[in-house]
């Protein structure tokens, strides 16, 4: 098991590793590409001249190019983003502080999302063709047509402004000083509007996504099988025909997690959430570059791990793509 | 088992409105809110006299019979800001649709036709679009080249392509093998010829259906950069206006409602048209 899960990662690490390699040098040429001296870019709009030549001798900025790309490079791999210019301290710290908030509010709208988009989607798809069915495939693309944010917009206003059922901001109660069960208990009081709006979208998908591969699947012979050797109807569905069904729902959370963690940007912007997110907006407004390529090379390193990961599930549920 | 199930009665959805929903009138609803839409946006003169800049001292006022969305905080009129928000909005959508179509079409159909070691390769290159996270790569392009209409247009449309290559090359490997093809091939004609006179027209209709979902992704795309402070100032979009929306959330719903309502309605009416005509 453990041989066929490493094999599978060697193999998937051909697409993941120059992928990684293209990010990295994508932020590189940006920095270049951008008006303005790259050292003045990364040393901010009013830097003493000691620290711009710092910076001209850290990144090698008065060697050729592809030394300087190289330098680059070394540093983005081993995590060495550069310094913040606002928090004046290493960006991969200020990331790292962030991060938690992030995967707590990504990671259960994930969970909620998988969850109930696959009971959506495997219901919706056993009735095919049924009102509810229609309903479902309606409601599903409405909730794929609402911009993120926007969701997010209504749901305070509704919410927190009008009905005053739920916080509308922040990840725990201000002034508050709570500890333990207290503390777990406000954070998960703050998180149900955010995740809500952030569920929004990958459910939507997921369900979709899922109804289609179900609809096939329990078009097949082995179901019909299944179905006469006496099989009770939920384990040919569960058993028999999610099993396969399945594969396509890992694979759309794999390739949606980059709009979910793009998602997560904005979400955390509508409900002022202490994470990655935010961590973005302000870099953007303070125009702080390191910060912001960092916080780009960052997640769009997660989003690959997570890709690979996602793939590696889908064969080992799936050996017929094992290859 | 499914028949009997199909016919159990629903309690939440009328049968009307599930008939609807299932048939060619899907795509006729979605039609006909892109038109409200376009109408809106284009006529946008006839809808309202107000300049969307012109300040007054009526600020943050509610909808009323005067300002019928109501006004934001430097006393713009909210109608007038929507509809010509409009413009801007799907200037852009079309702009980068129209873009990332094209490329799509020509990647998808090499692809598709030559097959081979060529196929591979710009099928590895897609997939490595649709892995990395468009949104922040794109959030980081703008941020460092400067926004801008014409940039946005670019990022968005170099970013979107492969879904449409991805259809379009399954659409060109199927018939790839037809006889009509072979014919045309034997008879003489360039690869150029063959593709541009014999297969492309195969592939006109799904094109339709791409270029209507790719319009509304990339309205969608452009929401995001604008509400993320990334769009232009002088040409605010419905992105924009959600952006500004924000800081009044709680004292003024109409910033945020009705941007958003315009903004949906396009995106939802430009979905149901490429779902119907699939």
């Amino acid at each position: 098991m453990i041989a066929v899960i490493f094999r599978l990662l060697m193999r998937r690490a051909l697409l993941a590793v120059p992928l990684v390699f293209a990010v990295v040098a994508l932020t590189f040429f940006l920095i270049r590409l951008a008006p303005g001296d790259p050292a003045q870019i990364l040393a901010g709009d009013a830097p003493t001249p000691e620290f711009l030549a710092q910076i001209r001798a850290e990144y090698g900025l008065d060697k050729p190019v592809w030394s300087q790309f190289l330098a680059f490079l070394a540093k983005a791999l081993t995590g060495d983003f550069g310094i913040s210019l606002y928090a004046q301290r290493p960006v991969f710290s200020v990331i790292l502080e962030r991060f938690p908030a992030t995967v707590i509010m990504t990671g259960t709208a994930m969970i909620v999302a998988s969850v109930v988009g696959i009971l959506v989607g495997v219901a919706s798809a056993k009735r095919a063709g049924s009102r509810a069915d229609a309903a479902i495939s309606a409601a599903s693309l409405l909730g794929y047509s609402m911009p993120g944010f926007w969701v997010g917009q209504l749901l305070v206003l509704l919410f927190a402004v009008w009905l005053d059922w739920f916080p509308a901001s922040g990840m725990v109660a201000a002034r508050a000083t709570y500890t333990g069960w207290r503390y777990i208990g406000d954070v998960a009081w703050h998180m149900v509007l955010p995740v809500t709006t952030l569920s929004v979208f990958l459910l939507t998908l997921i369900a979709r996504f899922t109804r289609a591969a179900m609809i096939d699947a329990l078009d097949q012979d082995y179901v019909l099988v299944a179905e006469a050797k006496g099989a009770s109807q939920s384990r040919v569905l569960w058993h028999h025909a999610f099993r396969n069904a399945c594969v396509t729902t890992v694979t759309v959370i794999g390739l949606e997690f980059g709009a979910v963690l793009a998602g997560a940007v904005v979400v955390e912007i509508v409900f002022g959430w202490p994470g990655l997110g935010r961590l973005f907006y302000d870099a953007i407004y303070r125009r702080d570059f390191p910060l912001l390529t960092g916080a780009f090379m960052f997640s769009s390193m997660i989003v690959i791990v997570v890709n690979t990961i996602s793939d590696v599930v889908c064969a080992l549920l799936d050996p017929r793509i094992r290859g | 088992m499914k028949q009997a199930l199909a016919l159990s009665p629903s309690w939440f959805m009328p049968a009307w409105l599930a008939r609807v929903l299932r048939s060619p009138a899907a795509a006729l609803a979605g039609g006909i809110m892109v038109a409200i839409v376009v109408t809106g946006v284009l006529f946008a003169p006839l809808f309202t006299s107000t300049d969307p800049m012109a300040l007054s001292p009526d600020t943050l006022l509610e909808p009323s019979w005067v300002h019928p969305l109501g006004t934001d905080d430097l006393g713009r009129d909210n109608l007038a800001r929507v509809l010509y928000g409009g413009r801007v909005s799907l200037l852009i959508g079309l702009f980068s649709a129209a873009l990332s179509v094209i490329l799509g079409m020509t990647i998808g159909m090499v692809a598709g036709f030559f097959g081979g070691a060529l196929d591979e390769v710009l099928m590895r290159v897609t997939e490595a679009f649709q892995i990395l996270p468009k949104l922040l790569v794109a959030v980081v392009v703008v941020s460092l080249i400067g926004s801008g209409l014409a940039n946005e247009v670019l990022v968005i449309g170099l970013l979107s392509w492969p879904i449409t290559a991805r259809v379009i090359r399954g659409r060109v490997q199927v018939i790839r093998h037809e006889e009509f093809i072979a014919a045309a091939e034997m008879s003489g004609a360039s690869w150029l010829r063959v593709l541009t006179r014999h297969v492309a027209p195969n592939v006109f209709s799904f094109l339709l259906v791409s270029a209507s979902l790719q319009v509304a992704s990339a309205v969608m795309s452009e929401s995001f950069l604008s509400f993320l402070g990334l769009g232009d100032p002088a040409h605010p979009s419905w992105g924009l206006l959600l952006q500004q929306g924000q800081l009044f959330l709680n004292e003024a719903w109409w910033l945020t409602t009705f941007p958003g309502i315009a903004l949906a309605m396009t995106i939802l009416g430009l979905n149901l048209l490429g779902d119907g005509l699939r």
